[in-house]
């Protein structure tokens, strides 16, 4: 991954040595408590991810499409703000990693051919793939959207069969709050 | 699967550690407390083959000066809870931000991250360990100063501190971090903050320029250790040179290692080149930007006739050296002329730098810009590789002789070999020694797999140690099967020196296998 200046100004690591930097205090001031007013970032760029923003916004949620994800870039927006989408695996790597201390993991998901595993933050995940209508990334979407806007804490993991995807490719997805 | 019960430190009641968070809490502020399952998460993720349920933290202290630290070892002596210390926690492949054990209590600083001074005449900086390399570099930049960071791979998110205190390694000349650290700032176990080096004098101004010091030089005692918690760090920076030619050289034969490494350990010693070679085999060459599957699906180890078409695919040798001459054009010159004889000699190497070596295939343009200090996050690539978000490190030492690398290698493709894994690998030639560098990538998400890829590893040590190989370095999985290789009497040392400075135990429980 290349990091441009514009991608390091927008995640603030051009800063320097300014005052200390927390990006967690650094935004307390600006809790606008996005998740709140439902708007959700999305992030990926195939059919996976808008099928994803369908099925947040059929639970309520108001998905923003921001493209491909570049995790560095997460870490410059507001406190609050929640963040769904598919990623690779340094993706993944990167995103966690620069949560430490500065975010919230609620799901994290991994899609293969056949099946799903999930991993929950926000208390017991409902089958994504009992499915009436429409795919199983919409129906992750409200799954999703579902977590974002539940009060439980505990964490719960999933492994179940479901709808074939249409490749082979394993897709990772997420849902996380900075 | 639902795991609601609360995690405590090992041996800790309920109620004491519900004080100490309080205490805690009075100290640093409850929004720099976290215990939340959703908010530990993200130190959670590990990518050695360990158990997760084994590197859960009870809760992360994320304090913002070296006076909090200092207030929080006290709570925690007084209550005996235990802590991890990270800085940025970027230490990928060798634990991440993981705690050492379930229950220790992440102390995390990447908040601590003041740039508390860069001197351009002298060639010093003096930082905190929450500090990137990226913020460095942009400080530097903004400033306008002729100076290099030595950044590893995956650089702009990582530290200084953190990779110095883990030894890690980079490649322009000042690639041996260690070498060119120079003073810190240490709270000790008991809540005592001392500086090393000239520190300890009063208004002195050669802190960062004189590692010495006088009596003990003891600044190696708080690197890959649990003897205290480092607050801020001196390191030297390298003046920009006038002149900087980065070049790649190619070889195809497997054998041809040990001419390389031949070729190139006088011109290491001798300093006709500088830098921290890597000598990058076709998998890892590769793997930063290609996957696996496009070229192989099996199981079992990739066998040599895929790897033969990526070699053709992609414009990328078996062996592919990369090194860089620096100083001014006409030394560049000299130096050139040099090399290009050393190692034109056999016939068998295909010598490029400018267009001519990034029209090649491979990593030529992102070690480019890692030989002069320039950040990216390229090598990332390697976790696509194999998919499935396992990655361990096995990185063991040797001489730079060509005589050392046959045997490792084979070895090391042996072992792999057995347990269905792939030799993505690199040699990276210090000035006397040598780094074989093994990225272990496996899928995490396979039970069957992560276990081989433990039982590998655990092989990989015990056999590599057997030949007189020890590791520099190694994720938390393995600390203490490593400790063992370096035998008993080093390990008594290291647990009296521990049994002194931190009677309790409180640092780092089993950081590179020290525990009380």
């Amino acid at each position: 991954m290349k990091l441009t200046r514009r991608a390091l100004l927008k995640n603030s690591l051009l800063l320097g040595a300014t005052a200390p930097l927390s990006i967690g205090s650094a935004f307390a001031a600006n809790q606008a408590n996005v998740s709140q007013q439902g708007q959700i970032n999305l992030y990926g760029s195939n059919k996976s991810t808008t099928e994803l923003g369908l099925g947040l916004r059929q639970l309520g949620l108001k998905p923003r499409y921001e493209g491909r994800l570049n995790p560095l870039a997460l870490s410059a927006l507001p406190s609050g703000t929640l963040a769904a989408g598919f990623t690779d695996e340094s993706g993944i790597v990167l995103l966690t990693s620069l949560l430490a201390g500065r975010g919230r993991i609620l799901a994290l998901g991994r899609h293969e051919s056949n099946q799903h595993h999930l991993l929950s933050h926000r208390g017991p995940i409902v089958e994504p793939t009992t499915i009436e209508t429409g795919s199983w990334q919409a129906s992750l979407g409200r799954e999703y959207a579902r977590l974002a806007l539940a009060s439980a804490r505990d964490r719960h993991a999933r492994h179940f069969l479901g709808t074939p995807t249409t490749t082979n490719v394993s897709e990772l997805s997420f849902l996380v709050q900075l | 699967m639902s795991t609601t019960k609360r995690i405590l430190p090992k041996g800790i009641a309920e109620a004491d550690f519900d004080a100490a968070l309080n205490q805690f809490r009075e100290t640093i502020g409850s929004e720099s407390v976290l215990t939340e399952s959703e908010q530990l998460a993200p130190y959670t993720k590990i990518m050695m083959a360990g158990d997760a349920s084994d590197y859960i933290p009870s809760a992360a202290l994320l304090p913002n000066d070296a006076e909090q630290v200092q207030e929080l070892v006290r709570i925690c002596n007084e209550y005996k809870v235990p802590i991890w210390t990270i800085s940025t926690g970027k230490n990928l492949g060798y634990g991440s931000a993981a705690p050492g054990e379930t229950g220790q209590v992440i102390l995390d600083l990447h908040r601590m991250n003041r740039i508390l001074s860069v001197d351009p005449e002298v060639c010093t900086a003096l930082i905190e360990p929450g500090v990137t390399y990226q913020q460095l570099y942009d400080y530097i930049q903004e400033k306008g100063y002729k100076l290099w960071l030595d950044p590893p791979a995956p650089s702009a998110i990582a530290g200084p501190v953190g990779n110095t205190l883990d030894r890690g390694v980079g490649y322009t000349p000042y690639g041996e971090h260690f070498m060119f650290q120079c003073g810190m700032e240490v709270v000790l176990a008991n809540g005592e903050m001392i500086r090393t080096g000239m520190g300890g004098i009063e208004n002195s101004s050669s802190w960062q320029v004189f590692k010495w010091g006088y009596g003990p030089y003891i600044d190696g005692l708080f690197t890959q250790s649990n003897y205290g918690v480092v607050t801020k760090m001196g390191l030297w920076l390298m003046p920009e040179p006038p002149a900087y030619r980065p070049f790649l050289i190619q070889y195809q034969d497997p054998e041809d290692i040990a001419e390389i490494v031949d070729v190139l350990r006088p011109l290491r010693i001798s300093q006709i080149i500088p830098n921290a070679v890597v000598i990058v085999h076709t998998l890892w060459d590769a793997g930063t930007h290609v996957v696996r599957k496009h070229y192989y699906d099996g199981k079992e180890s990739i066998p040599r006739e895929a790897i033969e078409r990526i070699k053709q695919d992609e414009g990328i040798g078996e062996w592919n050296v990369y090194a860089a001459l620096y100083g001014t054009p006409e030394q560049i010159e000299v130096n050139w002329n040099i090399v290009e004889q050393a190692f034109g000699a056999s016939g068998k190497a295909k010598i490029m730098y400018g267009d001519e070596a990034e029209q090649r295939g491979g990593g030529f343009e992102y070690r480019s810009a890692l030989m002069k200090g320039d950040m990216n996050l390229q090598e990332f690539g390697l976790y696509n590789w194999r998919g499935g978000g396992g990655s361990m490190w096995f990185a063991p030492v040797s001489q730079a002789k060509g005589s050392e690398t046959k045997d490792q290698t084979e070895l090391a493709q042996k072992i792999l070999g057995k347990y269905g894994f792939d030799y993505v690998a690199e040699y990276i030639v210090g000035w006397r020694d040598m780094h074989h560098v093994i990225d272990l990538l496996y899928n995490r998400e396979d039970p069957e797999e992560t276990q081989r890829a433990h039982d590998c590893f655990a092989e990989l040590i015990d056999e590599f140690a057997k030949r007189g190989y020890g590791l520099y370095r190694t994720n938390t999985e393995f600390m203490e099967q490593v400790a063992g290789t370096f035998g008993e009497p080093l390990r008594n040392v290291h647990t009296a020196l521990k049994n002194a400075l931190d009677p309790n135990g409180i640092l780092s429980p089993g950081k590179s296998g020290i525990r009380q």
